[in-house]
This record gives structure tokens, sequence and C-alpha cells, in this order.
């Protein structure tokens, strides 16, 4: 089995900015200018960068389904790995990127 | 059918749609077994420039169950790479393909094969060739040799081609989805008032001079059995990976995520025409070990029920019988555990208690000469043939539509007669229908029509 890429709430924001258009919250927050400054800020915060994201993501998208945005529900896909998160605070931020 | 198109979400993804799956000890080679799964259904052979090919983002499985659980001891499993040499000319090959390696075939495909057990994920062979579609003489002057080149031999006296192949399954599509007439016996169908036809007539082959694409696998017997235990489930599977998004910029779908199963296919014509339409999708999406789930369409099979309702006065034993609601324990025994000793003398292929549609092939079983043969299986008595595994040549259609009508029944209630029509249903085709002739080796389906000649 292919290993599954860690993820914290950091690094599911820069895999989201490196997936680019690609990642359904990436394409999402490249639309306002709020939410791009947001991951930006995200970035420089945490030293991170698009060149940090594993193997997996840098071949295939990593894509974030807010599966309810209510209760945080969050479907991460990246290569053939899936990692399912509870993060209401998370979901309701890219929730609001889109609003 | 016998699974083509028959679910509503797999309709709209040819690629990864099974069509059909045979399993049988090999007449030419014995102490081997051929399993074949095919895909993309229902090929016009002149679809260019763009012709049919496997699909990459496809993970496409064939399993064995030795163990009778419902679920797979062994999967082959194949995934492929598409070539294309020259991104700039629209041609799917610039001059005659010759050869599996012809500068002239600009869009090829290769193949990578995996052998997964419990245990182990073994891979067999990388980028094996396929050989092209089947365009016409003067891109594919000499087709038949060529496609022989891409049969291939892999240590462990395993024999594997994958590609085009002529459909070898016969059926009258075109009657049967027209409210269930059988065009031999058209005259006595209800015809719900219209009075269209008078007369019985001969079946029409939907299929012939269409094509699919084929993965066959030839493996000695004793690789797939447990000691003792000879009988083996088979069934193939398609799956996809959860996401797919259009990527714009590239203008191509990219994929994420897990693979997810969207096909399923063991016995001709469950899913198909037992299953109903609001459950076909979930059945797709589920291993046969799941199939306790559906039990109650294949023992109270809602086709057996309209069929006297169809044809009134021709099935009157069959109406008394479904309406007694008897679950048909035949059906079961064909379908989902296969057929305990004891019911048909000499012959068994149960696998045990667990309700799984798998096909089941007995594999001490021999491979019953060509001239001896019946289409009609373990039904025309013999025992090499459907339901015990399927061979390309058998009649599918006219087993299970003769298994539906009540004929099997008295291997389970010997007090059953069945109604004198029953053991004569068809839909009026045989192997001849098939244009294309089958091979008698390895991969046995026939060479594929040419987009050259077809339609003609």
């Amino acid at each position: 089995m292919p290993r599954k890429p860690s993820l914290s709430r950091r690094s599911l924001l820069r895999g989201a900015a490196g997936a680019g258009a690609a990642g359904l919250a990436a394409g999402a927050l490249g639309t306002t200018s709020n939410t791009a400054s947001n991951t930006a800020s995200t970035l420089e915060a945490t030293g991170a960068s698009a060149a940090t994201l594993t193997a997996a993501t840098e071949k295939t998208p990593l894509v974030v389904h807010v599966r309810d945005a209510r209760t945080g529900d969050i479907e991460v896909f990246a290569g053939t790995t899936q990692t399912r998160l509870r993060d209401r605070d998370l979901a309701a931020r890219i929730a609001g990127a889109i609003s | 059918m016998s699974s083509h198109r028959e679910a509503p979400e797999i309709s709209t993804d040819p690629v990864a749609d099974s069509t059909d799956v045979y399993a049988f000890v090999s007449p030419d080679r014995p102490g081997t077994v051929t399993l074949i799964a095919n895909y993309i259904p229902l090929q016009g052979a002149a679809g260019g420039p763009n012709f049919y090919e496997f699909g990459d983002e496809v993970l496409y499985q064939i399993h064995v169950d030795n163990n009778g659980d419902g679920r797979a001891d062994l999967t082959f499993q194949f995934r492929f790479s598409t070539h294309t040499a020259n991104p700039d000319t629209f041609l799917y090959n610039t001059g005659p393909i010759e050869s599996l390696n012809s500068p002239n075939w600009n869009r090829r495909q290769t193949y990578d094969v995996t052998l997964a057990t419990n245990t182990h994920t073994t891979k067999l062979a990388k980028n094996l060739a396929c050989p092209p579609c089947n365009i016409g003489p003067l891109s594919t002057p000499d087709y038949g040799a060529l496609a022989a080149k891409a049969v291939h031999a892999l240590p462990g006296g395993i024999t594997i081609f994958a590609g085009q192949r002529a459909e070898g399954f016969y059926v009258d599509l075109g009657a049967i989805f027209d409210l269930g007439d059988l065009r031999p016996f058209e005259n006595l169908h209800a015809q719900y008032g219209l009075n269209v036809f008078q007369n019985p007539a001969a079946g029409v082959n939907a299929t012939n001079h269409l094509n699919v694409h084929s993965i066959a696998i030839q493996v000695p017997a004793s690789t797939l059995v447990r000691k003792n235990h000879p009988t083996i489930g088979v069934w193939t599977t398609a799956s996809r990976q959860k996401v797919r998004l259009w990527d714009d910029r590239n203008g191509e779908n990219v994929n994420s995520g897990p693979f997810r199963q969207v096909s399923r296919l063991g016995n001709p014509l469950v899913n198909e025409v037992l299953i109903p339409l609001g459950k076909k999708d979930r059945w797709n999406s589920l291993p046969p070990s799941d199939d306790k789930l559906f039990a109650g369409y294949i023992t109270q099979p809602g086709f057996a029920a309209a069929l006297p309702a169809l044809y009134p006065g021709v099935f009157p034993r069959l109406a008394a019988l479904a309406k007694a609601g008897k679950p048909r324990k035949d059906l079961e025994a064909i379908l989902l555990t296969g057929i305990p000793a004891g019911l048909i003398p000499g012959f068994e292929n149960f696998t045990g208690p667990v309700l799984a549609d798998m096909l089941r092939l007995n594999t001490s079983i021999p491979a019953t000469p060509s001239a001896k043969q019946s289409i009609y299986g373990l039904l025309g008595g013999d025992p090499a043939g459907f339901p015990n595994g399927r061979r390309p040549t058998d009649d599918v259609v006219a087993i299970e539509l003769r298994a539906l009508a009540g004929v099997t029944f008295p291997l389970v209630d010997k007090t059953f007669t069945p109604d004198a029509a029953a053991a004569k249903l068809t839909d009026g085709l045989t192997p001849a229908s098939v244009s294309a002739p089958y091979l008698g080796e390895f991969p046995y389906l026939g060479t594929p029509y040419s987009g050259f000649s077809n339609p003609s």
C-alpha cells in the first residue's frame, strides 16, 4: 500500500496552495484575493513551500472535499490515498473562501 | 448484455464497463485454465481516428476465489499506458502497421500485470504490447499475424493477451429489450394488443460485426486451486480513483484518491436481468461476498414471473410456481453457491454456503472435444460448459432463459414438471450467428472486425 501523506491542518493548506487549480479547495482559494493572502500568510508563517509536498501530491492533484462544512467533515485525496479530517474551523475557512 | 451497459452509472463509462467473463479448461492445453474479461462494449469497427483503447486510469482485475468465501484469493491486475509517438498528427497510424514496433503506429498501448494474493504482490510482467485495433487492409494488412505477436508467454506457464477482439457473445438485444420479445416465439407474445407479429422469425445477432477489448490469461490450474478443491469462482472488476477533475489548463482529466470498484461481472446476465434498476449501481460497487444482499432478486426473479404474462398460456406451470412464491433454490445453486453433489449425477461445482455471484469452474472436469460440445452446456449434458465456467461459444442466453423458465427447478423439487416450452426457449441464435470465427487456440475469441469492411 502507498504511504499515506502526513496531514496536519497547516500542511493541508500548503498542499491546497501547491496543488493550484487542480485542488478543489485550491481552485476556490485562488479566486479571492483575501483568501490568497491568508494562504500566503500561512505559508510564510510555517516556512513551508509547495516544494515540501510529498511525492504523491507532486505527481497527482491534492483534492480537498468538504463533505459537510457544518460538522467539519473533510476528505483529502492525494495520490491513491484518502484521509478524513474533522475540523470545523478549517471547513469554515474553506467555505468562507468561496462565499 | 450479458453485461453490456447493464447499469445506469457504468453505461456512461464504457472504458470501465465489463461485458463478459469466460473461464474454462483450455481445450488445447490440458492442465491450464483460460480466464477472459471483456470490456468496452459494442464497438463499431470503424470508430476512428481515435480507435478504442483500454483506460490508463482504470484498474482492471480478474479475481479468483478458491476457498468459497466470495473474496479473492488471487487477483490478476492490469494497468495500461498509452503512448503517442507524434502528437502533431491526427492519425492513429501514418502508414501500414506490420509489426508491434512499427514506426508507423502512432498511438499504442502497453500494460503491466501484477498477481496479488492474500500475502504477496508479484509483478508478472511490464510493458507488454497490445496489438492495434483492426483498421483495414492498408493500415493493418495482416492483422491476424500481427495480433498473434501480442500473445505473450510469461514465466510460470502463463500466457497472456490484451487487445481488441471480435465480440463472441451472441444475443438478440433488439428483440429482447423490446418488451421480452423472442423472435422464434413472437407470434405467441401478448404484444399488448398491437398484433405486430403473426409468425415466428429468425433471431438477429445484435453484436455481430462489433468488437470488444479482451484481457485473456491462461494459467496452470495448479496455480489457481487449493489442494483437493478443484472448483474456483471467477469474476472481473474495474475500478477508478475516487476523484476525477477536468484540468482545463491541460485539457485532460486528472485523478486522485484510492481506487474504488465501478464495475463487476461474474455470471452472465445477473446484474443485467435479475438485479433491479435501483440496485444495479450498488451491485457493481460490491464484492461477491456481499451478494446475500441481493439473493432475493435471484431466488424470486422478476423475469420468471413476467414470462407467463408476456407469453399467455405458454407457461402455466411457471406461473403457478411464481405465484406460490417458492424460492428458486435451483437458481441460487447455479448462480450463487455452485451446484452441490447429488443433484446432477457425477457433477458438482459447489463452493460452499456463501451466496456469491461468481462464475464457478470445476477444473477437474476436462474440456469436451469440440465435436461433442453442447452450446447448452450442462443443460445439454456437457459438463464442461456453462454454468460450469463459461466457454465463448456457450449459449448463455438460452441456458439462463430456460433455467428462469423452470427447466432446472426439478433439480431441487422433483415434484415440479416444467412447461414444455421452457426447454425450447432461445433467442434464435447460435455460434454460427457470429461472423468472425472463434479461434481454436488462445485467446479463442475471433479476429476483430476491421473498420474498412464493417459495416459493409
